[in-house]
C-alpha cells in the first residue's frame, strides 16, 4: 500500500468542533473553530506530517463558525454570544462587527465583494462591507432560522427551518451596500426554493464554477442543485442516500441513517466531500453521479471538513456528535483533526459519460 | 462469411466474453470483470479494500481483522468455496468452464430461435439456394417451435417416467417421426454437445471436447442427463449435415419434466423470455441462481453494466432523485435516524447545555 498521507494534529481542540477553513492564500494555513470558545490557527509544517498550533485566539463564548477575510491574516467568527467578529490573526486584535439579537450560526465571506454576511438565529442576514468596517451592516430578515450558509463567487445560498432556501445576488447586495442609505434598502431574495430534502438542512456548499451548490440533511441525503432557473437546468438536480449504515438483524434490521455534517466542494475539480455522523468522508463527482472514493471510518462523527485553496489537502475534523436526546453531551478526549493530503487525481472527477 | 452487425452477439462473441466463476455474470473485458470481483466477491467488509482474490482477502482478513474469511461473498451457494483460487478468468475448473459455455449455447439458440419466430426471418446461411437448406427454410419457424415443444415434451415425459417410453403424452399436433430413445444410454456418444439447430449454421465447435459432457456439478442438475441426443445408432448430426426433426435442437440438461409443461412450449412465440424453471430444472437452476444473483447486484455492478454498454451511467444518485422521496418513504419506516429532530439543529440544543452557557460579561 501506498505510504499513508494522511495525519492527525497533535494539539487538537478539547471540545466539538464547529468549522474548519483554509486560508485563501496560503496553502498550509488553516482555522479550526470550537466550542470550547477558542479559535486555532494551525499550519501545515512541510514534510513533517503534523500542523503546528501557531495561535489560539479566545472568545468569551463557543464559537458556531469561522471564515477567513480578505488574506491568511484576517478572520471572522460567528459566536453563540450573538456577535461577529473580525481577527487580525497576527495581532490577535478582536473587534466586533456586529451584534445580532441570537446566537450567530453562520459567517461567509465573498472576496470578490469584500463582503461579509452573517445569519443568526435570529432570522436575521447582516451583510457587511468589510473595506469600510465601521460602516453598519444591512439587515434582512428571513422567513426562518437559518442553518447553513454558502457563498459561491456571486451568489450566497442560505438554507433555514421549514426546507426553506434562499438564494441572494452578491452584486445586488454589493450595490445596497453602496447606496448612499444602506439601511432603508429592501432586498428580496434572487431565488426561493423548497430544499430538496425533506428533513433539516445540515450544511450547504456552493460548487467553485458558480453553477450551483450541494445541500445536505439529518436524514443521510445529499442534494445537489443548479443555480440557472431554467427547466433543463432544474431537472438535472439530483438528490442521493449516503451515509448510513446497515443495522445487524438482531437490533432489528434496516437502515441506521447518519447526518452529513459537512459538505466541500474541491476548488479546482468541482468535485465534492461529504462528512457524516457515521464517520465515513466520500468524494463525490457531481457531474457524473458517482461516488469516486469513501474513505476509512474516522473514529466519531465528521464535524466539518475543507479543502486548501489548491485542492491539495483536505482537513477532516471528526468529534462527538450530536445524536438524539443526548443530555451528557462531551466530546472530551474524542475531538481530532485530520489532515489528509490528496494524490494527484484523487478528488479528479471522470467527468459525465 | 459476411459480418451481419445486429442488435445481438453472434454465439462466438458470447462465447468469448470472460465472466466471473462466483456469480456467473459476462463482462465485456476482462478488466471489467476483475474489478466485479474485487468489488463484489473480493471486497473486505470490514475496511473496504479490494483484494485480488479470494485467498488474497482470506490472509488480509487473518492479519489485519483476525478474523477468518469462511465463504466468497455474493456467490453462487455451491461457488463460494475458498479453495479454488480464481483471478479473473484464471483458475475457474474445466468442468465448469464446460457448464457455462453450455449455458450459453443453450440460451443463445433459444433466443436465436424466437428471434426467427419474431421476425420470421430464415435462419442465417439460408438465404442462399443450397437445397436441403431450403427445404428447411419453407418449414416456417412456428412449426419449427411446434415440433421443438413436441419433442421437449416428449423428452420431458419419458423422463419422468423414469426414462422409459412415455405414457400418451398430451400434445396438440401428432408426435414427430418417432425417437425413442433408449433408457439408460449414454448419451454422448455420437453427438456433438451442441447441435446447432439448423445444417450448414456456423458456430464453432464448442470449446469443450466434442462428446464430453459437463459434469454435474450444480445443485439441481442431477446427474441425470436426459436422452435428448439420438441414440448411437440414429442419425447424428455434425454439424453441416441436414439434422432429423427434433434432436438438433438445443439440448439443455434436464432433471424431472413435466408433461403439462407442452402446451406452455406451444404457446410461447416469439419475443417471449426463455420458459423459465419448469421442463429444464437444472439448466434453468443456474439460469435463476444468476439472474437471482443479478438482482441483489449492487451499484458498482450496475455501473459496470453501464459501462459495458457505453450508455449513461444508471446515476446511481439520480435514481434516488427521481424515486427517492418515494421509495424514500416506504423505507423510512425501517430506518433509525441517529439525529431525528427536524425542527431544532444539534447546535441549538447544545446551546443550551449549561457548560456553554455565555457569562454575561
Amino acid at each position: 500500500m501506498a505510504p499513508s498521507t494522511q495525519f492527525e494534529v497533535s494539539q487538537p481542540p478539547s471540545d466539538v468542533i464547529s468549522a474548519v477553513v483554509f486560508a485563501p492564500d496560503n496553502t498550509n494555513r488553516l482555522l479550526v473553530s470550537s466550542w470550547d470558545r477558542n479559535v486555532y490557527l494551525y499550519e501545515i509544517a512541510e514534510g513533517t506530517e503534523d500542523a503546528t498550533l501557531v495561535n489560539k485566539f479566545e472568545h468569551r463564548a463557543p464559537i458556531l463558525d469561522v471564515c477567513f477575510g480578505a488574506n491568511g491574516n484576517e478572520a471572522y467568527t460567528a459566536g453563540l454570544d450573538c456577535s461577529v467578529k473580525r481577527i487580525d490573526l497576527s495581532t490577535g486584535e478582536q473587534t466586533v462587527l456586529s451584534t445580532h439579537e441570537k446566537p450567530v450560526r453562520c459567517v461567509v465571506y465573498s472576496p470578490q465583494h469584500s463582503m461579509l454576511i452573517s445569519a443568526s438565529w435570529d432570522h436575521t442576514l447582516h451583510v457587511h462591507n468589510t473595506s469600510a468596517p465601521n460602516s453598519t451592516p444591512i439587515t434582512i430578515s428571513l422567513p426562518g432560522k437559518p442553518h447553513a450558509l454558502a457563498a459561491s463567487p456571486s451568489k450566497v445560498v442560505v438554507a433555514m427551518t421549514a426546507r426553506l432556501v434562499h438564494i441572494y445576488d452578491l452584486p445586488t447586495l454589493a450595490s445596497a451596500l453602496a447606496s448612499p442609505d444602506p439601511a432603508s434598502v429592501t432586498i428580496a431574495p434572487w431565488q426561493q426554493r423548497e430544499s430538496s430534502l425533506k428533513f433539516l438542512t445540515r450544511a450547504v456548499a456552493c460548487m467553485p464554477n458558480d453553477a450551483g451548490y450541494a445541500t445536505s440533511s439529518i436524514e443521510g441525503r445529499v442534494a445537489v442543485e443548479w443555480f440557472e432557473d431554467t427547466a433543463e437546468s432544474q431537472a438535472r438536480k439530483y438528490a442521493f442516500k449516503c451515509h448510513r449504515q446497515t443495522a445487524p438483524e438482531e437490533e432489528g434490521g434496516g437502515d441506521v441513517v447518519y447526518p452529513v455534517n459537512a459538505l466541500t466542494f474541491h476548488p479546482v475539480y468541482g468535485t465534492f466531500a461529504s462528512g457524516g455522523g457515521d464517520g465515513t468522508v466520500a468524494l463525490w463527482d457531481a457531474e457524473a453521479k458517482r461516488r469516486m472514493r469513501q474513505y476509512q471510518k474516522f473514529p466519531d462523527s465528521v464535524a466539518a471538513l475543507a479543502f486548501s485553496n489548491n485542492g491539495k489537502y483536505l482537513a477532516i475534523v471528526v468529534c462527538r456528535g450530536f445524536e438524539t436526546d443526548m443530555e451528557d453531551f462531551n466530546s472530551a478526549g474524542r475531538t481530532k483533526v485530520f489532515i489528509r493530503e490528496l494524490g494527484e487525481t484523487e478528488a479528479k472527477g471522470k467527468g459525465p459519460k | 462469411m459476411g459480418k451481419k452487425k445486429r442488435g445481438h452477439p453472434d454465439v462466438e462473441e458470447l462465447l468469448a466474453r470472460p465472466w466471473c466463476y462466483y456469480c456467473e455474470r459476462d463482462f465485456e473485458d476482462l478488466k471489467l470483470l476483475i474489478s466485479h470481483q474485487k468489488a463484489k466477491h473480493f471486497k473486505c467488509d470490514r475496511c473496504g479494500k479490494r483484494l485480488n482474490t479470494a485467498g488474497g482477502l482470506s490472509v488480509h482478513m487473518n492479519q489485519v481483522h483476525k478474523e477468518s474469511l469462511d465463504k466468497v461473498e455474493n456467490a453462487l451457494p455451491n461457488r463460494q468455496g475458498l479453495d479454488i483460487e480464481i483471478f479473473g478468468m484464471e483458475g475457474v475448473p474445466d468442468d465448469i468452464v464446460q457448464q457455462h459455455n453450455q449455458r450459453i449455447i443453450t440460451n443463445f439458440y433459444t433466443a436465436q430461435a424466437e428471434r426467427h419466430a419474431a421476425t420470421g426471418n430464415p435462419p442465417p446461411g439460408q438465404a442462399g439456394g443450397q437445397g436441403p437448406a431450403k427445404k428447411i427454410k419453407v418449414e416456417t419457424p412456428e412449426e419449427l417451435k411446434k415440433r421443438l415443444a413436441e419433442h421437449r415434451a416428449k423428452v420431458a415425459a419419458i423422463k419422468a417416467n423414469g426414462g422409459v417410453v412415455p405414457v400418451p403424452v398430451v400434445v396438440p399436433k401428432a408426435q414427430p417421426a418417432s425417437v425413442s430413445p433408449v433408457a439408460g444410454q449414454s448419451p454422448a456418444q455420437g453427438a456433438s454437445p451442441f447441435p446447432p439447430p439448423q445444417p450448414g449454421f456456423p458456430y464453432p465447435p464448442p470449446v469443450g471436447v466434442p462428446g464430453a459432457f459437463p459434469p454435474p456439478v450444480q445443485p439441481g442438475v442431477v446427474g441425470a442427463y436426459p436422452p435428448v441426443y439420438p441414440p448411437p445408432g440414429a442419425t447424428p448430426t455434425p454439424p453441416g449435415a441436414p439434422g432429423g426433426p427434433g434432436f438438433n435442437l438445443p439440448a439443455r440438461p434436464t432433471g424431472g419434466a413435466l408433461p403439462q409443461r407442452s402446451p406452455y412450449y406451444n404457446n410461447y412465440n416469439g419475443g417471449a423470455v426463455p420458459p423459465p424453471g419448469g421442463g429444464y430444472p437444472g439448466a434453468s437452476t443456474v439460469d435463476e441462481l444468476v439472474s437471482g444473483a443479478a438482482r441483489q447486484g449492487d451499484e458498482i455492478d450496475q455501473l459496470i453494466r453501464a459501462a459495458e454498454q457505453g450508455s449513461k451511467p444508471p446515476a446511481r444518485a439520480g435514481e434516488d432523485a427521481a424515486g427517492g422521496e418515494k421509495k424514500g418513504k416506504s423505507k423510512d419506516k425501517n430506518m433509525r435516524m441517529v439525529y431525528g429532530d427536524s425542527e431544532v439543529s444539534p447546535e441549538e440544543k447544545m446551546a443550551l447545555l449549561p457548560r456553554y452557557a455565555v457569562s454575561a460579561a
